[in-house]
């Protein structure tokens, strides 16, 4: 009779142990994948430390502050935020951490009466803001591993939205990587550049070759430099964000297929108990029935040749 | 059926014991005037200086002009040889008016009073059910004001409903619930038959039956856990009687409760081997399907006169799959189905709305707006169900945006079907409610198409209809 539980259970324990196969393997995938994206950050770093550099340099210049993505506006009418998520789900809280923080911008924004336009990398964000008809600009494909040129094109679209003045500001949300036991949603402004922003990256990286500002001399002049050298710099700042997310988006899904492994486990353990239970009821109940059966045979054999006997013992 | 009844003692002669084994006595007769099978005979009993009489039922006739009885009370003292009055008719009880606002035992004596006036007639205990032609379908709801009962698993008027749950979870206090919102709006009468369940609780309904009124229209029979297996066995069938009686002469509508039906079975379970059946499955008499179908089948509506039945249904360690709740179940019309892991959740009547199951949830019966709703709740919660492994092991980041919203709705639905019952007032301080179906109905649209999505889950719990949810969800913000 139990034994259709016992089924039931067994089809639903097969069902999880392929779960865990799945999560086992990507937490392994994951694993070896972050060790890549960690290097793709390093590798981009010696050029955006030095772009900073230059740009910290020019941000001196009087001349140099004139390019429009300094121009810091009178007042924000629009505003653009750029979400940066990954392609893929399984990644635990990694995707819905930057989509919520980007909600909160949002709604920061809209009460406040600033239209939003939203640009979002990755096919999480564009799902989660096109289930709630939010229209939205989205680059798809490079989540796990951006190039230049895909940073490139999303600033494209940002910095023409920023110069043709359909925007007044562009903000940034991303994954910050810092290392591999920590991730942090990090929401900042990409353009108009500010001052500080420059000043204290700059700070930091300085800090190791401790060379201070050197005062250059520029030729041609530094209008024209900052004219071909800032949207570089938007650019890269872009590039660091994505390869950032990829590690952080790797990170995130190691830990999440982890514990979704031991989730897997800890159901299999009880859903075997419950199993072993059920058949163990099936068996017992079994013997029972033979065992009741066999002894009623008895008794009706032994009843043939003498009258019942009494059980109560009361019968005299 | 009642042609011998009617000189009951020239043409009969007495038997005497010939064993004895616990609640089964075989008796010899002589060979012309042996008894008929379900004919009652009585005995004398001398233990410790005072006589009472046994009643005990022919249960086989096993040859040799030996008949094998199944005694109504306890044997202690009974001797062999002693004398056996064969009485040429089954057990009676009586019925009519006369016996509304008294309990009875399984012989019809009363058991609040010494004498009823008045009474009509007596009744044999067993009767043929009705015949073919006489029945008489009905599909009409049987509304009860509960929420989870009235949209996903309606009562059939006329029909006959089960309550199942295992150990603990609430069955007879959904049955007393039933009573106390049924009975009192019912305009017929009601019989309620308490089979093997606890005394104590047959007191407290009695009681509780005198102070709200609705006694004056009741008659109860019981036969409790501490009567040997022969009185759970045909109490049933006593109380049964009572209830045709006002059908049929009376030509009313009637309500019959069994709290509990299981113990019927495991009372024939527990003589079954003593009359030398073999025991089938589980343990269980071979008879057991058609016991079972003797005791229903005469539970039916005929010719617009209804008995409505709602019977308790124990499950033995929360096995559905179990003989006695499986053999109940085919009887059923609709069937409410308790379930632990829901009283797990603090969810009371913890009735599961996904096993939970009912004829007449068809368009045609309860309307099409009625049935949409009603299965659009249930995909819901299937989904859920569906979603509480991957839930278990990914977490709820890794749903879908459309499986997200459908799991936010699937908790405020299991919530929403929680009601505060009348039953509980004494434990919970919340007075019980009763919804019309189609403010149930209205609510749970409301609920399924995304309007109350704002709303926090909380607020779902233990509450009426929208009205009620959006007060209490003002009064969680408030706090």
């Amino acid at each position: 009779m139990a034994s259709g539980r016992e089924r039931i259970l067994r089809r639903r324990i097969k069902s999880v142990q392929s779960t865990k196969k799945i999560t086992r393997a990507m937490e392994l995938i994951a694993a070896s994948r972050i060790v890549r994206a960690q290097q793709a950050i390093a590798a981009a770093r010696p050029y955006v430390t030095q772009m900073r550099k230059v740009v910290a340099d020019l941000g001196h210049d009087p001349e140099g502050q004139r390019h429009p993505l300094f121009r810091q506006p009178e007042e924000t009418r629009r505003a653009a935020i750029v979400a940066i998520t990954a392609d893929r789900g399984l990644a635990g809280a990694y995707n819905s951490s930057v989509i919520r923080t980007t909600e909160r911008l949002i709604r920061e924004y809209e009460s406040t009466g600033v239209d939003v336009m939203l640009v979002t990398t990755g096919k999480k964000a564009q799902n989660y803001f096109r289930y709630r008809g939010r229209a939205a600009e989205s680059f798809l494909g490079f989540s796990e591993r951006p190039t230049f040129a895909n940073a490139r094109e999303v600033a494209a679209v940002v910095m023409r939205a920023f110069e043709q003045g359909e925007v007044d500001t562009v903000n940034l949300v991303y994954t910050r990587f810092l290392s591999l036991g920590s991730q942090q949603v990090t929401t900042r402004q990409l353009i108009p550049l500010l001052r500080e922003d420059i000043e204290s990256s700059t700070e930091a990286d300085s800090a190791e070759d401790s060379g201070g500002t050197i005062v250059y001399e520029f030729e041609p002049d530094p209008e024209e430099i900052v004219e071909k050298l800032l949207p570089s710099w938007v650019e890269a700042e872009l590039l660091v964000a994505l390869l950032e997310g990829a590690a952080s988006e790797q990170a995130a899904r190691q830990r999440a297929m982890k514990a979704a492994t031991d989730n897997a486990d800890d159901l299999i353990t009880r859903l075997t108990r419950v199993m072993n239970r059920a058949r163990q009821d099936a068996i017992t109940t079994e013997i029972m029935e033979i065992v009741g059966g066999a002894e009623a045979l008895r008794a009706a054999g032994r009843a043939d040749e003498a009258p019942l006997i009494s059980q109560t013992g009361t019968a005299a | 059926m009642t042609t011998l009844a009617d000189n009951p003692s020239t043409q009969t002669k007495n038997g005497r014991v010939v064993a004895i084994a616990g609640p089964v006595v075989d008796v010899e007769f002589p060979p012309d005037s042996l008894p008929e099978i379900n004919h009652a005979v009585e005995m004398e009993i001398e233990l410790d200086g005072t006589t009472s009489t046994v009643v005990a039922e022919v249960a086989m006739q096993i040859g040799e002009g030996r008949v094998r009885c199944v005694c109504m009370k306890a044997t202690d003292g009974l001797r062999r040889g002693t004398t056996v009055r064969n009485t040429g008719r089954g057990i009676t009880v009586p019925v009519g008016d006369a016996v509304l606002g008294h309990v009875f035992n399984v012989l019809g004596e009363p058991l609040d009073t010494d004498h009823i006036d008045g009474i009509e007639d007596h009744w044999e205990i067993h009767r043929p059910s009705p015949a073919f032609d006489t029945l008489e379908p009905k599909a009409q709801v049987f509304e009860t004001g509960l929420k989870v009962i009235d949209l996903l698993a309606p009562y059939v008027q006329g029909g006959k409903i089960g309550l199942f749950g295992g150990a603990g979870v609430g069955k007879t206090v959904l049955i007393q619930e039933m009573i106390r919102r049924v009975a009192d709006q019912h305009g017929g009468v009601s019989v309620f038959a308490g089979v093997g369940e606890r005394t104590r609780e047959g007191t407290d309904m009695w009681l509780e039956m005198q102070e709200s009124g609705v006694i004056a229209k009741t008659a109860l029979v019981y036969g409790q856990m501490d009567e040997p297996p022969g009185v759970r066995l045909r109490v049933g069938l006593s109380a049964v009687t009572m209830a045709e009686y006002f059908r049929d002469v009376k030509n009313q509508d009637v309500l019959l409760f069994v709290d509990n039906i299981f113990r019927f079975i495991q009372a024939g379970s527990e003589v079954s081997t003593l009359l030398g059946r073999m025991p089938s499955a589980v343990g269980y008499q071979p008879t057991l399907a058609d016991e079972m179908g003797v005791l229903q089948e005469r539970i039916t509506s005929t010719r617009g006169h209804s008995i409505t039945s709602l019977q308790a249904v124990y499950v033995p360690a929360d096995d559905y799959t179990d003989p006695a709740p499986f053999t109940t179940f085919t009887h059923l019309d609709a069937s409410t189905n308790l379930s632990r892991d829901i009283f797990a959740l603090g969810i009371f009547p913890a009735v599961d709305p996904l096993d939970s199951s009912s004829n007449i949830l068809a368009p045609e019966i309860v309307g099409d707006r009625h049935y949409a709703v009603a299965r659009r709740v249930q995909e819901i919660l299937q989904r859920y169900r569906e979603l509480q492994d991957i839930i278990a092991i990914l977490g709820l980041d890794e749903l879908s945006e459309e499986d997200r919203v459908t799991v936010s709705r699937a908790r405020k639905v299991q919530r929403f079907l929680s009601q505060p019952m009348y039953m509980a007032e004494v434990f919970t301080n919340i007075p019980g409610i009763y919804m019309p179906v189609s403010e149930t109905v209205d609510s749970f649209e409301a609920l399924v198409s995304g309007e109350l999505d704002e709303v926090p889950e909380q607020a779902f719990l233990n509450v009426g209809g929208v009205d009620s949810v959006l007060e209490k969800a003002r009064q969680l913000q408030g706090e």
